[in-house]
């Protein structure tokens, strides 16, 4: 059997490997928006409608301060790889749905310039781009950015008008402060906050549905178990074995109350996650996860306050030193070739 | 319980010819057969434009001091040409043309081996590998003759690797399948040279029909253990076998023989075992054709220097389509810009991907420190960081980060989501360190920048 030759025709060549994962950038951000769309969804069911314009708003301008950067930097428009949209997404389940609606493109402003883009862009911030934006928006718009201790229920443009001296408490508030009334927290008041029933910010409230986003996003292996679990394992051991002033030890409620209220469950699976703040290492990671945790308590005991965002930010600057100290052995090299690249500087420093 | 090893990928697996027999290929009209097909010196063509030559025939020679191995002819027929030829790996190869008579003669020195087979020595048998042109086949090539000299009597085990994990390749998976006995037959006489009494046969998990195979033959199970390892890539690299095995780490820049452990290819041994039952030197081998232009996918038993174009014809390919063409597997496979190029002893498989599926462009983003490339590395490196020291400039830095120990493998480049093409440049790190401890001068920094540029897609910032 002959072939007719076909004369040197030149076929495209490149360096292996010839075949890639389907994975990209954009689908690993699309699944964390899959994750997230739930938690919207519930917003709009327990807050009203509000929550959604209050999304929309964040989003839109969070890839609009993007565009606009990219366009009078003159650099490759990014707002394709859907980092920008995420951000958006996670500053609004930050902010409470009674917020006037211009404050979110303040906060998109600080999440994506001065954060993000000012730092070179998608993978070279330093910290949470939403977690930053919603610090930022918490000075700046500190009573508005408080949560009402009422639910109430808005439409889709419908402004907030504060009632007068309204008294009340947020799930939060109960574990914070050792108040003379309540011993410790209900099962019904449990479950209500597990399924979210309860007031907060318009992301964080059901941590059902939170974590259905994390098995969703294990299962697609866009995120590992390590921060999530740590994170949340150290704040639960610490609730239970010491708990703050005012509180009784061994008590499971009052883990569980400070597991279930707040931003916790949202910063462990969706923030502390960030690929571009967290460590790139298996072992660092655990270590990042159990510092949050650490600092969510920390801040929650003294300062009475939300802590697992702030605790988060602190982690994130961290992230260089536990990559550092993290690095794993190469396969074949000795353990103590820390000891040889000492030697080798020193010999350099002769020369 | 399965043997593994930490780190790996899991690529989708498309052995679409585990079912498919092998078949030998219709005789080519004509093989390219290169003078250097190992690692080593190259050998001297010993005939001339002219001559007429036999199937076994020596056609290059090289001096018996020196690294490599007898080139032989695959076909009987006339030599046509001898010319410098691209031939995928190493640029131009001095190549021997042989226009095929069909006579299929076969040379008058191939007949099996004479003397006592049971009281081989371990010179015979160097010997008698060396002079069959026997080298590794699982795609090293690297003279076997040699491999047993520097083995023998240092080594305390010997694993023969038939784990073929990268995606698409059967052809030792047929072999086992089909021929357990002449793998055997080859694993005995290398373990007579190398004086041991046992062996282990490494096959992955989804080849258990093959393991049924060779355990169904009668052997001392004492002599060959089979083991069997966890369907994972780059299971098949002998660094990553050997710690599955025995749990030991190569140290790095040392050898398996430094530690006691010599691996051979399931096709290796096969060869060995040809070499003196029949007395035929190497000069065919199976390769795998396959990939999205191959319209029936098939193992074919190729003569050595056969175009890769008569393959592709065999397997009904639609030639308009390709718009790559690798020799070997995906991952660490060439790929090859001429259509004509030869098969050669460390050709396992021949993939022909389509257009769309290979010239798509892939949209990089910058890096998102994702990980997957530090839990993918079996090598435990960070690819990400050799990365971006190597974009710099910083071979320093690339030694720090122990780039030399990259294998080459792919993984890292396959997990990538903003795909990076990070093993290109780990590849590239390994490779100038390499250049620098030989001439003991790093180029100016800028250049290297410079010559990144050419090799890698900068990352976009």
């Amino acid at each position: 059997m002959t072939v007719e030759p076909k004369q040197n025709k030149l076929l495209c060549v490149s360096s292996s490997p010839h075949l890639r994962a389907h994975d990209s950038t954009r689908t690993v951000m699309l699944d964390v928006l899959i994750a997230l769309c739930p938690l919207l969804l519930w917003g709009c069911y327990i807050f009203g409608m509000r929550a959604l314009t209050l999304t929309v708003i964040s989003v839109a301008s969070c890839l609009l301060f993007e565009l606009l950067f990219n366009l009078i930097t003159k650099k490759e428009i990014t707002i394709g790889d859907l980092s920008a949209a995420v951000t958006g997404v996670l500053l609004a389940y930050n902010l409470p749905h009674t917020l006037p609606l211009w404050m979110p493109v303040v906060g998109a402003f600080f999440s994506i310039v001065v954060v993000k883009m000012l730092f070179g862009g998608l993978g070279k911030n330093v910290v949470n781009p939403a977690l930053a934006g919603r610090a930022c928006m918490l000075l700046s718009f500190t009573s508005a950015m408080s949560v009402s201790p009422v639910l109430t229920r808005l439409g889709l443009f419908e402004s907030y008008l504060p009632a007068d001296a309204v008294s009340g408490s947020t799930p939060l508030s109960l574990v914070l402060n050792p108040g003379e009334t309540v011993v410790s927290l209900s099962n019904e008041q449990l479950f209500d906050m597990f399924l979210g029933n309860e007031c907060g910010t318009i992301g964080e409230v059901s941590a059902l549905l939170i974590l259905f986003g994390f098995l969703y996003l294990l299962m697609r292996r866009v995120i590992s178990w390590h921060i999530p679990l740590t994170f949340l394992g150290t704040v639960a051991l610490i609730t239970y074995l010491l708990p703050a002033k005012g509180f009784e030890r061994f008590d499971y409620t009052y883990t569980l109350g400070h597991l279930l209220s707040g931003g916790l469950m949202l910063a462990a699976v969706f923030m502390a996650t960030d690929y571009v703040t967290c460590p790139i290492t298996t072992k660092g990671r655990i270590i990042f996860g159990i510092g949050c945790g650490v600092l969510t308590v920390l801040v929650r005991y003294f300062a009475k306050q939300e802590g697992a965002s702030y605790a988060v930010l602190a982690m994130n600057l961290l992230v260089y030193y536990i990559d550092k100290i993290t690095a794993p052995r190469p396969f074949g090299s000795s353990p103590s070739s820390k000891v040889k690249k000492k030697k080798k500087n020193g010999q350099e420093e002769k020369l | 319980m399965a043997f593994t090893f930490k780190g790996g990928i899991h690529p989708d697996p498309r052995k679409n010819t585990r079912k498919t027999p092998v078949v030998q290929i219709t005789p080519p009209a004509s093989v390219h057969i290169p003078m250097s097909m190992h690692i080593g010196v190259p050998c001297t063509p010993c005939v001339k434009v002219g001559d007429v030559v036999d199937k076994g025939q020596v056609i290059g020679t090289i001096p018996e001091d020196r690294l490599g191995c007898p080139v032989h002819a695959s076909i009987s027929g006339k030599v046509t040409a001898i010319e410098e030829r691209c031939t995928g790996k190493d640029g131009a190869v001095c190549t021997v043309t042989i226009e095929n008579d069909y006579q299929n003669r076969i040379a008058p020195g191939v007949a099996p081996f004479e003397g006592d087979a049971r009281n081989l020595t371990s010179e015979q048998i160097v010997k008698v590998v060396r002079a069959a042109g026997i080298v590794g086949m699982g795609g090293a090539s690297f003279p076997t003759y040699a491999k047993i000299e520097g083995a023998i009597g240092r080594v305390t085990g010997m694993i023969v690797n038939g784990a073929e994990c990268e995606p698409y390749i059967t052809a030792n998976h047929r072999l086992l399948l089909e021929q357990p006995e002449r793998v055997v037959g080859g694993i005995k006489i290398l373990l007579k040279a190398l004086s041991l009494r046992s062996a282990v046969l490494a096959v992955e998990a989804n080849k258990i029909d093959a393991v049924k195979a060779v355990a169904a033959l009668d052997f001392d199970p004492e002599m060959i253990r089979i083991c069997v390892m966890k369907t994972k890539y780059p299971q098949g690299d002998e660094r990553r076998l050997i710690h599955a095995l025995t749990g030991k780490e190569i140290p790095a820049g040392k050898l398996p023989t430094d530690i006691g452990y010599v691996v051979f290819n399931v096709e290796t041994c096969a060869a060995v075992y040809d070499a003196f039952v029949t007395g035929m030197p190497s000069v065919e081998r199976i390769v795998t054709v396959d990939g999205g232009c191959v319209q029936s996918p098939a193992n074919l038993l190729v003569p050595i220097g056969t175009p890769v174009r008569d393959l592709l014809s065999y397997c009904d390919t639609d030639v308009d389509r390709i718009g790559k063409l690798i020799a070997g597997g995906p991952m660490m496979g060439r790929a090859l810009c001429l259509d004509d190029t030869p098969v050669t002893k460390g050709t396992s498989a021949i993939l022909a991907f389509e257009k769309r599926e290979a010239l798509k462009q892939q949209k990089t983003t910058a890096c998102i420190r994702c990980g997957r490339c530090l839990s993918a590395c079996p090598s435990r490196l960070m690819p990400r960081e050799i990365y971006r020291a190597f974009l710099k400039g910083d071979t320093e830095k690339c030694s720090e980060l122990s780039a030399p120990l990259c294998v080459e493998c792919g993984s890292c480049s396959y997990v990538c989501p903003a795909k990076l093409d990070l093993t290109q440049a780990v590849s590239g790190a390994k490779a100038r360190l390499k250049a620098i401890k030989r001439t003991n001068v790093p180029p100016p920094k800028q250049e290297q920048i410079e010559q990144t540029k050419n090799i890698c897609s900068p990352e976009k910032s």
